[in-house]
């Protein structure tokens, strides 16, 4: 059960600490993952990444002001090749992540159920009853 | 004196009088049969809550509820800071997963009946909470302030107008006056972050409590023949399985956030005629399209009064369901069942025909 534990919480960590680490990567400028572009909609696929960092640009000045009416839709969008392949890696990273998590959570479950048909935390049918060193079991 | 872990956890548990409510976990059992699974929307509802609490918080850092500055903090929120594009989307798809769930949560508990004696007021807590997250929905439609936005709001809150004698008063306190204007984007903000928060956590802890009081309901048949159904330890058997669904559904609305982000419209525009195809969010197309088929007269009334009436029925029978349906194993009972199912179908169809 410890071991079992043991190995959840390192999975869990390895879940977190390189999703945190792909947070701030992809918040650099160039960095590989998905950003937010201001994008005409229709063009969105078909721009390359020179005009969508134009068009980004271009809607900054709005949001700040606040005051000049933006005519285009924002549309979250890839800007090249880099960000959609790195979206791809986390999607697997992602999957696999919650594969693993989930093989040790089932293992957790399969042993948790064992106990429980043994009756093993009940103290008059527990099979460790007479046991010296089963004391305190069921309290 | 000695102060180690064990002692801080003794002295905290004691402070806090948590012993008994840690010794009731370890007791309380949940019932194993054949529709157990239904058992695990009801905690999915809550880690979507929690990821909304969360998401919601990093949103409002940085939103101004203002008529000039909602759309463009919004704008700014998904061009210039660090994966605020991706927090939206999680909201935003996290307030529809956990809609979805709510509404699979009822549903299952209304053809399990499981609301019947002495669990009514459990269904009916639960009926409130489906409102009010429809209402967060509807409140936070508005926010990013775009054409589509305002059109919907405009269409929605127009709709109480139909109501005899209060319609007027509730329309008009809904916009904070005549009309959609910035009023009603920082009356919406307001209803959105504080109002509708502290009714969902005020209904949301009687309905936990309510839970927890009657235990998990059994299978009717089960009940009939007092059948002993097999049970399974909350703590760590049925908790532990909780989590992998958690798991599972985290990595959906991950995958999904990150797929299809939700777009911005350009600011909306007060004096702008309404854009085509105003649509309402996907949990009111069925009562959207109510609303649509029925003339603008019938006779002394008009066609919108008349579906609002028929609508507000409908909510009623459905809230007091449980009193509708007192004898779930007659005759009754399946004539309520076929109702149901009659009224799921009734959703659904007209939930894609205003799609047409």
């Amino acid at each position: 059960m410890r071991g079992i534990r043991i190995w959840c919480f390192l999975a869990l960590a390895s879940l977190v600490v390189p999703a945190l680490a792909a947070a701030r990567q992809a918040s650099t400028p160039d960095a590989p993952g998905p950003q937010a572009k201001a994008e005409v909609k229709a063009d969105a696929a078909a721009k390359p990444p020179a005009v969508a960092q134009e068009a980004k640009t271009a809607a900054k000045p709005a949001a700040k002001k606040g005051e000049e009416k933006r005519a285009e839709l924002i549309v979250p969008a890839y800007s090249d090749i880099r960000q959609r392949s790195a979206v791809i890696v986390f999607y697997v990273w992602l999957w696999f992540s919650i594969a693993v998590l989930i093989y040790f959570l089932r293992q957790w479950v399969k042993e948790a159920d064992r106990v429980y048909k043994a009756k093993y935390y009940e103290p008059e049918e527990s099979p460790r009853k007479g046991n010296p060193m089963a004391a305190g079991v069921g309290e | 004196m000695k102060i180690d872990v064990k002692t801080f956890v003794a002295w905290f548990k004691d402070r806090l009088a948590l012993t008994p409510i840690l010794k009731y976990m370890t007791k309380k059992e949940v019932p194993q049969h054949e529709h157990s699974f239904w058992y695990y929307t009801g905690s999915s509802i809550l880690l979507f809550l929690f990821i909304q609490i969360i998401t919601g918080i990093m949103l409002a850092f940085y939103y101004r509820p203002t008529l000039e500055g909602a759309n463009a903090s919004i704008a700014r929120i998904m061009t210039e800071l660090p994966l605020g594009w991706l927090v939206r989307s999680i909201h935003s798809w996290s307030a529809t997963f956990m809609i979805a769930i709510v509404m699979v949560h009822m549903l299952a508990i209304m053809f399990t009946k499981s609301y019947r004696k002495p669990r009514e007021v459990t269904w009916m807590t639960g009926m409130m909470l489906l409102v009010v997250s429809m209402v967060f929905g509807f409140t936070g439609y508005l926010l990013p302030w775009d054409d589509l936005s305002l059109s919907a709001t405009k269409v929605g809150t127009n709709i109480p107008m139909a109501i005899p004698v209060v319609g007027k008063w509730v329309t008009q306190f809904l916009r904070g006056g005549d009309d959609v204007t910035g009023d009603t984007l920082t009356r919406f903000f307001l209803f959105h972050v504080c109002i509708l928060p502290l009714v969902i956590f005020a209904i949301l802890i009687v309905h936990i409590l309510l839970v927890q009081k009657e235990g998990m309901s059994v299978p009717l048949k089960d009940e009939i023949a007092k059948k002993k159904v097999p049970a399974l330890p909350f703590w760590p058997n049925f908790v532990l399985r909780e989590v992998i669904i958690w798991l599972v559904l985290l990595g959906t609305v991950l995958t999904v956030s990150l797929a299809f982000a939700p777009s911005l419209g350009p600011s909306a525009d007060l004096m702008a005629p309404a854009p085509e195809g105003v649509k309402p969010e996907w949990y009111f197309l069925f009562l959207f399209q109510t609303l649509k088929i029925f003339p603008a007269n019938m006779g002394p009334v008009t066609g919108e009064f008349v579906a609002v009436v028929l609508i507000m029925i409908g909510i009623m029978a459905v809230f007091f369901l449980p009193f509708l349906d007192n004898k779930p194993e007659t005759k009754k009972g399946k004539l309520v069942t076929y109702l149901c199912i009659l009224g799921v179908i009734y959703a659904i169809v007209f939930s894609i025909w205003s799609l047409q």
